[in-house]
């Protein structure tokens, strides 16, 4: 693996966005003079660099729709040779899962975020409570 | 600003909102970043050597598996510097470092134990789950000390 | 030793080997064999489902990661030549997953499988045995379908305990050797020699040779053998060459010096196995002491046990310290060196139960090979426990090299 000079770090940037592609994304981080370097993956867009310079682009994203841009830190840099399926044979990365999992909930979370931003009180919802016996009796009854 | 440490420590949805609402999310992914770049160690991928599963001796005795042990030496140090947690529950699917049930039960037990502002929720389902959680999530990173307003 | 050409490929079905310590060990032992370590692509929705599909719910998401991946290898999703599956030593969760996915895999898709819990401890040369025996099956097919010796050729055992030696010529043993081993080199040259010596043969009659053993690399290097291979194939072939028992399935049992193998054959090609190693009580070294302590020789300790009944002495350890101890403590208190001798050699057979045949189907015939199959006491004590005629085939003490000799005429041009 490449020596990682202290400071570069590696965010993924995932956009679930109904106004912001990705591609907007990317053209926003190309505009930037820092010497940063992007890669457009199937769930997020990895930004590696200097970390000021990292955080800086972000923060240039985030803002782009803030409540539904997601950005989470990455251990690996892009394409690093001990994660990269090709050259590790094959597999998904176990990470890679997970993030899945947690990328389909991003709608959810961007629309709540939304609305606390709002000032929209929280709906109180009442639990689903246990059949009630004489209504589970009605049931057996009725099947008969 | 308050070190939150997060469980899943791999949590995108957390990691993110910590720092959304001002504090320090303790991570897996700064760990991993750590370690990989320990200089003149060349074990991977992760960098893991069997001195790994030797400093996780300070969190799990020796009869406990090497696995348990090795991600213990990450995650512990977390542990010993969080000054506020978030653990969401029903986070079936996680693999890798979250991949073990033993060191998830360790993880979150050892969150528990210490003396500090702790979030217990389940990850959302539907979208009131959903509303309920951010909100929660939201109102606890606020309460902790010089936790700002949203950015 | 590590083959040119293609590697092979060989799946790793693991949870935690990277978090252990042990991942770089893997990879290195791999890389010494010219194999390549590959993790199967698997459909992702697959983990949804798995642990019902494959009716063992876990709370570890990393089992059924293992479970995902061993599907894929079993339906060819991914094309490789052989399976490891491997997961922390001390962890029954896996154990159980491993355990039953070793099980899936060998009679689903009939690829060789090897499955090993590791600790932080466990390093390459430790996994070098098994994914050598591992890349053999998957590699030489052909040579491990030779089911007849021909031409002049030589086999040397370089074993922990002892180095052994034969030679043989057109389907026949026609030299033996048999020394303790001392400096490798120079046991396996003395070996060699008493083996040509009663042939009356000279070294360079010899076509080919083959070594087998702890010390085969050195050894195979010094006399620049045609065939370097590790015990489990070399003996599984011996076993069953010896026996005469060459088609269908077979166990063989291996009662070393040092180490215990036991390992389910088909065809003379060996499937899962295990392989002992860190226990002194489950070994021939066991008996040895035990015939030192009775002041017998160690060839007589097996008649002497045939006559004993071990139910007479009360044993509280398999240990090769605290059992001998016992044992010790029986013959004060007044027990016959009979019993004391039937004693020692269940003791190493339950053993060799508890440690090696959990793991391991037995299936008939099981084939006892090993200098300690020599030892009468042995046999019987196996056979009783298992309630299954054990076959000790002849020169069953010099299987390792009967096998390599016979391996090696592979390579004898006709």
């Amino acid at each position: 693996m490449a020596e990682e000079t202290e400071d570069n770090i590696t965010k993924i940037v995932v956009i679930s966005s109904d106004s912001i592609l990705p591609t907007d994304a990317a053209m926003k981080v190309y505009e930037s003079e820092d010497s940063i370097t992007i890669k457009e993956t199937c769930f997020g867009t990895m930004v590696n660099g200097p970390r000021e310079a990292v955080l800086k682009v972000v923060e240039t994203l985030r803002s782009m729709d803030r409540n539904h841009i997601f950005v989470k830190e990455r251990g690996f840099k892009p394409g690093a040779e001990v994660r990269c399926r090709a050259g590790r044979g094959g597999g998904p990365r176990p990470g890679f899962h997970f993030l899945r999992e947690e990328v389909n909930m991003l709608p959810m979370i961007g629309r709540a975020l939304d609305k606390y931003e709002a000032g929209e009180p929280l709906e109180e919802h009442e639990a689903p409570k246990k059949l009630d016996i004489s209504k589970l009796k009605k049931i057996i009854d009725s099947e008969l | 600003m308050a070190k939150v440490i997060i469980y899943p420590t791999n949590s995108l949805i957390l990691s993110d909102m910590v720092e959304r609402f001002g504090h320090e999310p303790l991570a897996m992914m700064e760990k991993i970043k750590e370690i990989i770049n320990t200089v003149g160690v060349d074990s991977p991928p992760l960098n893991i050597t069997p001195e790994g599963p030797k400093h996780g001796l300070k969190y799990a005795a020796v009869e406990v598996p090497a696995g348990v042990r090795g991600r213990m030496s990450l995650i512990g140090p977390m542990i010993d510097l969080a000054e506020a947690g978030i653990i969401v529950g029903d986070s079936s699917i996680s693999f890798g470092c979250m991949g073990c049930a033993r060191t998830n039960e360790l993880t979150k037990f050892l969150i528990r134990e210490k003396d500090i502002p702790i979030l217990e929720i389940q990850y959302p389902h539907t979208e009131e789950e959903g509303q309920d959680f951010v909100y929660k999530i939201a109102e606890f990173l606020k309460s902790l000390p010089s936790g700002s307003d949203e950015k | 030793m590590s083959d040119k050409g293609d590697p092979v490929l060989i799946a790793l079905v693991s949870c935690g080997s990277e978090y252990a310590g042990v991942q770089s060990e893997l990879e290195k032992a791999a890389s010494m064999l010219n194999a390549k370590l590959v993790y199967p692509e698997m459909d992702v929705a697959t983990l949804d489902t798995i642990g019902m599909e494959f009716g063992l719910e876990v709370a570890s998401p990393d089992l059924r990661l293992m479970m995902a991946r061993a599907k894929a290898v079993v339906e060819g999703v991914a094309k490789v030549d052989g399976v490891f599956v491997t997961s922390c030593f001390r962890c029954a969760e896996a154990a159980i997953v491993r355990n039953e996915l070793r099980r899936y895999i060998f009679e689903k898709s009939g690829l060789p499988v090897i499955s090993y819990s590791f600790t932080e401890r466990t390093t390459a040369a430790t996994l070098l045995t098994r994914l050598e025996a591992l890349t053999t099956i998957a590699r030489r097919k052909h040579l491990l379908a030779r089911v007849k010796q021909s031409g002049i050729t030589a086999g040397v055992d370089s074993g922990s305990t002892t180095t052994k030696a034969v030679v043989m010529k057109d389907n026949e043993i026609v030299g033996e050797g048999w020394v303790p081993t001392i400096k490798v080199i120079e046991s396996a040259e003395t070996a060699l020699q008493q083996a040509l010596d009663q042939a009356g043969l000279k070294r360079e009659d010899i076509q080919a040779i083959g070594t087998t053993g702890y010390g085969r690399f050195l050894i195979g290097e010094h006399f620049k053998a045609d065939l370097v291979q590790e015990e489990i194939t070399v003996n599984s072939k011996g076993a069953v060459y010896l026996a005469d028992k060459q088609k269908g399935s077979a166990t063989v049992i291996d009662i070393g010096g040092m180490d215990n193998k036991a390992i389910s054959v088909q065809d003379g090609i060996p499937g899962m196995f295990t392989m002992g190693g860190i226990c002194a009580g489950a070994s021939g070294r066991f008996l040895e002491m035990t015939a030192k302590r009775l002041g017998v020789e160690i060839t007589d300790l097996g008649d002497l046990a045939i006559k004993g009944m071990e139910k007479n002495v009360e044993m509280n350890s398999y240990c090769i310290v605290f059992g001998i101890q016992s044992l010790v403590n029986s013959l004060a208190k007044g027990s016959s060196p009979e019993d004391v001798a039937a004693a020692a050699c269940h003791s190493v057979v339950e053993q060799i139960f508890e440690q090696q045949l959990q793991e391991v189907e037995v299936k008939e015939p099981l084939i006892l090979v090993g200098g300690s199959s020599l030892i009468a006491g042995v046999p019987k004590a196996l056979g009783d426990l298992l309630k299954i005629d054990v076959i000790v085939p002849p020169h069953s003490q010099l299987i390792g090299a009967v096998g390599a000799a016979l391996l090696a005429s592979g390579y004898v041009s006709e």
